[in-house]
């Protein structure tokens, strides 16, 4: 076996562990806005860039806290809609501050969750033989009908090994409530993960992986988890628009069945408040 | 349990990243922007060796020094130089480009 063959099985097995880490402890919610493989790639300094995240359900649950939807409304027939404004603070560090909308079927636009987020990465590319970077953020659950907890963290690293035309990124997720229901409780776990393939700038392949996994101490039978399994094409539009879609599969019965993701985004430099970032650093 | 496993990986690879940082051993290759487009428009390389770029941009306006099949993408002020790190290249051609102006010509690094 080759150099490269070992470093991608390397990296693929690694996924895999975390996957089955997951699946370990007891699932619990899926992020249903937010179907998004965070790369280590930050934006740019002095770069903005608007984004909307969408999912549908297109085959869900007809009860309320099943599948993806946490609260009172069934996830069946569930619209979810994020908009996103992100700007580049240093050529390693970004922010962002995020709109979360919901339409349960039926029943009109919903102001779900505000957020705000900061997000980094260590070192610059290729310094480090995986390149890593980190994740933070609080969100202000606005309706209860969605979710209970009133505040709540979520840190995640970043992995992200590029293999040739391959590049594979991995999120752990850890989430707290930090005010609201929930509040004694310890850390949930969750992932995000993506393989991906640059075929043209334009078109390309990849596929994406995402579950919950509920307190890192407790423990759920798997049937009850939520894994999903999400073949994606993204690239380039006109325009600079930048697109990742594709349909969603649950592959246990906690999730939801069938739901479609699609994801458009554009940037735009705006100016810089800070100057560059040394190169001898690796935070900042 | 869990948790604290992963703190602990985490804290050691960052403790110890500056020891199993990549070695950047060949002498820096250079690419100017200026006049609305990239010196040299053709770079040739050496193929499986890593190898080091410092992309300058002496242009009055923001660029992105961007190339979708080496996974590179970096925003670059007015007068900013900037270090760009790759792995060993297997033979080819590889795309590169000014992702805010599209009508910038675009080049190419040959690996060989």
């Amino acid at each position: 076996m080759n150099r490269p063959t070992i470093r991608a099985l390397g990296a693929i097995s690694s996924i895999l562990i975390c996957l089955l880490g997951a699946a370990r402890v007891a699932c619990a919610q899926v992020d249903p806005w937010e179907f998004e493989v965070y790369p280590y790639a930050t934006e740019g300094r002095g770069v903005a860039e608007i984004e909307t995240d969408n999912a549908v359900i297109a085959s869900g649950h007809g009860h309320g806290g099943e599948g993806t939807a946490a609260g009172d409304f069934r996830s069946q027939g569930m619209w979810y809609n994020q908009y996103e404004l992100t700007y580049g603070l240093t050529d390693r560090i970004e922010a962002s501050a995020y709109l979360l909308m919901a339409q349960p079927s039926g029943r009109g636009y919903w102001y779900a969750v505000t957020e705000y987020r900061l997000r980094g990465r260590l070192f610059d590319p290729g310094v480090l033989p995986i390149d890593l970077g980190w994740y933070a953020e609080l969100e202000w659950h606005k309706t209860p009908q969605f979710d209970n907890a009133d505040i709540e963290m979520e840190l995640r690293p970043i992995l992200e090994e590029d293999i040739g035309r391959f590049s594979f990124i991995a999120n752990p997720i850890f989430e707290k409530v930090l005010k609201g229901v929930g509040v004694n409780q310890g850390f949930e776990f969750g992932y995000s993960a993506g393989t991906y393939y640059r075929w043209t700038r334009y078109l390309s392949p990849g596929i994406e992986f995402y579950g919950g996994a509920g307190l890192i101490d407790g423990t759920d039978p798997l049937s009850s988890q939520q894994h999903y399994i999400v073949p994606v094409i993204w690239g380039e539009l006109p325009h600079g628009i930048e697109y990742n879609l594709g349909p969603g599969i649950g592959v246990t019965r906690g999730s939801d069945r069938v739901l479609v993701k699609f994801n458009f985004e554009l940037e735009q430099f705006i100016g810089a408040l800070f100057g560059p970032s040394s190169e001898q650093g690796w935070f900042f | 349990m869990l948790f604290r496993l992963a703190l602990v990986v985490a804290a050691s690879i960052l403790l110890a990243a500056p020891a199993i940082a990549r070695p950047s051993d060949s002498a820096p290759i250079e690419i100017q922007f200026k006049d609305h487009r990239f010196s040299p428009q053709t770079l040739t390389v050496p193929a499986s060796r890593p190898i080091v770029l410092k992309v300058t941009n002496a242009s009055n306006e923001a660029i992105e020094f961007e190339s979708f099949k080496l996974n590179r993408e970096i925003a670059m002020t007015p007068g900013q130089t900037v270090t760009v790190r790759l792995p060993a290249l297997s033979p080819g051609s590889y795309d590169f480009y000014d992702d805010f102006h599209q009508d910038v010509p675009e080049g190419s690094i040959v690996a060989k």
